[in-house]
């Protein structure tokens, strides 16, 4: 008697732990199935935009799809956290084929190994001198191209034109004469200028002094050159009291600033244009190129480019794919709306985007931008220099202290 | 007979681990291997993407941490939320208990009103405060309405922590409130008639009948608040997308943590060593909590 129960409990336990046993072991086996006429399912992961961008990606990955019946595309929308997702992805052997990838966190990403060099997949009639040079070096390393850009965005001086002609001022054309038209355009609960006291907006007007915000992948923004070329951000928010930042007038980015009318002027790029269109259509506003330093043009280049997983199983048919993005093509499907810009010159030629009234002062920054990327630490630079740049923006510490400070711990952080 | 009883008994035993295996089993692979699988990490380099690869380093990623500046202000912004989170939660869970328990109309209401922060997702409760924090927000626009200046709580580094502290207390005293609660209505009447023959007052017999009788519900709430204060993770993470600033105010050891991990590669080991500090300073202070009210301990 006791002797079955035994039996019995040792059956229901064999099977309890088998059970666990099983959902653990889930299915690791992927269907490696390359061979001709069958169909291969490949990833593409990255993340979310606005509904009709969407829909434009959506309509380039279906055109895709149509030419190469072999090869289904399963896109992925990773919308919040996206590195973060991707590289947890990437340590478990599930990453996406084909990916998104920020040309910031481009040369870190691509050090570790988990990016395939392309060179050996591209073919002659890609037309790899079509794209912007900056952009396409992003993603270069040590002569190896991991990546190409699929779009673009420099950054263009938004003016508010109502505001200005009320104060019968002129669109700046240096830094000091936006310092000066900012005291005529500010009044009762607007502000002249809507700055973002951030690096990946400053770091031009950081270097146009001759100074280096990154030495040898080492932080050196605390040096006097870096130091006397951002004073005037801080001198204008705490002297003149002419510009603010959004969070202080109660807005969460510079262009939804500018839409509700409290600032007369921000910095933002190509992403402002459809943003304003949908939610403030009613604001008059014009673009220019941003105001010269010391009579040099200069303006921040933002890009991203699609790269492939090195531990992908599937790697023609993700070249197909990248290939087919960045190619004359899709690039053209991808960036006819104006959403995003073209990093192919043949592309941007052809959508006539240099004398869009709008756009057209976002291409011209493109031949003197500098592209937001550089070397593989400059996330943690950026991290402590916003850490504390903040600090001197709200006048709580001097400048030169604040990122003193800050260049000490973002080195301390990256030996 | 002996003999068989002892049979009898290891296969009692043995059946008693068989019926727990699924259970240990779990355990072992969802709780103690990670806990190990931490501290292994804690004393190697780690590089994880890529060419996977561990380097023993000893306690180089606990020196570090001595170091690292980040981590001191990590540190002492969590000792300071500590400090001045759990006492208030802690006091004004029983003062709302007391209430509550002094047999008021609408009781019932009250208590329901009283535990509806809990309820909430931390998340969201950190966006409706942020948006009642914000420059344009509920409490600057009140402040304006009776002609008091406004104020950036998100912008300044020196209000940013105790503007989280607030939400914080607002939102979980009323969870230990309900422990209170419970524990009240165990208090025997007899104890309040023999004191009020004493002549003890209402003040006289909160202080001297319920708040010791309170006491093992005292230490257990304070120590569950020690642990869920000194692990604050989501409001600070929310509150400043995920920076910790503005200037490192509203940075926590446990969101230091996450960024090490997560946020540069190549620190994971150092994550992990940092992990295991702040598991070995909850567990001091709980021994610590432990050792003061254990003499007090009514039973």
């Amino acid at each position: 008697m006791a002797k079955k129960k035994w039996i019995a409990s040792l059956g229901i336990t064999t099977m309890l732990v088998g059970s666990v046993l099983a959902g653990c072991s889930g299915s690791d086996e992927k269907t490696s199935s390359n061979g001709a006429g069958e169909k291969v399912e490949i990833t593409l992961a990255g993340w979310g935009g606005n509904p009709s961008e969407q829909k434009l990606l959506t309509q380039t990955i279906a055109d895709f799809e149509e030419k190469h019946p072999n090869i289904d595309v399963k896109h992925e929308v990773i919308s919040e956290q996206y590195m973060d997702v991707l590289k947890t992805r990437l340590i478990g052997g599930e990453g996406p084929d084909v990916f998104y990838l920020d040309a910031l966190e481009a040369p870190a990403l691509i050090e570790t190994g988990v990016v395939e060099p392309l060179d050996d997949y591209v073919t002659e009639d890609f037309d790899v001198n079509d794209f912007e040079k900056p952009m396409l070096e992003a993603f270069q390393v040590d002569g190896k191209t991991y990546g190409f850009p699929k779009d673009y965005s420099t950054l263009a001086l938004f003016y508010n034109k109502k505001m200005f002609e009320e104060a019968g001022v002129e669109v700046p054309k240096t830094w000091d004469e936006l310092r000066e038209v900012s005291k005529a355009l500010t009044k009762d609960g607007v502000y002249g200028f809507g700055v973002a006291p951030e690096l990946a907006r400053l770091y031009h007007i950081a270097q146009a002094t001759g100074g280096e915000v990154v030495k040898d992948d080492q932080a050196n923004f605390a040096s006097d050159k870096v130091v006397n070329a951002l004073q005037p951000i801080i001198d204008q928010h705490n002297e003149d009291k002419t510009s603010a930042q959004a969070s202080e007038v109660g807005a969460n980015w510079g262009g939804e600033m500018f839409g509700q009318g409290k600032a007369a002027m921000v910095i933002e790029g190509n992403w402002a244009i459809p943003f304003l269109a949908d939610t403030f259509p009613d604001v008059e506003y014009g673009t220019a190129e941003l105001p010269t330093i010391n009579g040099e043009k200069g303006t921040m280049a933002y890009t991203v480019g699609y790269v492939m997983n090195a531990a992908s199983e599937k790697k023609e048919a993700s070249w197909e794919l990248i290939s087919y993005l960045t190619g004359k093509e899709g690039m053209e499907t991808w960036t006819s709306k104006g959403f995003a810009l073209p990093t192919r010159k043949s592309v941007a030629e052809k959508l006539g985007y240099d004398k869009d009234e709008l756009r057209g002062a976002l291409v011209a920054g493109a031949p003197y931008a500098t592209v937001w990327a550089e070397g593989k630490n400059l996330p943690i630079i950026m991290n402590n220099f916003n850490n504390q740049f903040i600090a001197a923006f709200l006048g709580d510490r001097p400048l030169d202290e604040a990122l003193k400070e800050a260049e000490e711990q973002a080195n301390s952080e990256i030996q | 007979m002996n003999k068989q009883s002892s049979k009898k008994r290891l296969q009692d035993a043995g059946q008693g681990y068989l019926f727990m295996s699924p259970t240990l089993f779990v355990l072992a692979v969802f709780i103690i291997g990670p806990i190990l699988y931490a501290i292994f990490l804690s004393f190697h380099k780690v590089q994880l993407l890529g060419d996977m690869s561990f380097e023993f380093v000893a306690f180089e990623n606990f020196a570090r941490i001595m170091e690292d500046n980040r981590a001191i202000i990590a540190l002492k912004n969590t000792a300071k939320y500590v400090l001045i989170v759990v006492p208030t939660q802690t006091f004004l869970a029983l003062v709302l208990a007391a209430t509550l328990n002094a047999g008021l109309k609408g009781e019932k209401l009250f208590r329901i009103v009283y535990f509806l922060p809990t309820l909430t997702s931390s998340a969201v409760l950190t966006l409706i405060f942020m948006w009642m924090y914000n420059k344009e927000g509920l409490i600057n626009n009140l402040l304006e309405k009776v002609g008091l200046p406004t104020y950036n709580f998100l912008g300044d580094p020196d209000i940013a922590l105790n503007a989280i502290m607030l939400m914080n207390i607002w939102a979980t005293a009323p969870f230990f409130m309900v422990i209170y609660l419970a524990a009240l209505q165990d208090i025997p009447d007899s104890l309040y008639e023999a004191a009020e023959l004493d002549g003890a007052n209402a003040i006289q017999k909160f202080f001297y009948v319920t708040v010791p009788f309170l006491r093992p519900v005292t230490s257990f709430v304070v120590i569950m608040g020690v642990i869920g204060t000194f692990q604050l993770f989501d409001q600070s993470y929310i509150f400043s997308g995920g920076s910790g600033g503005p200037n490192n105010s509203t940075l926590t050891v446990v969101l230091l943590i996450y960024q090490y991990a997560f946020k540069s590669l190549g620190t994971m080991g150092y994550a992990a060593a940092l992990a295991f500090a702040l598991a070995i300073i909850i567990l001091v202070a709980t021994l610590i909590q432990r050792k003061f009210s254990k003499e007090e301990s009514l039973y």
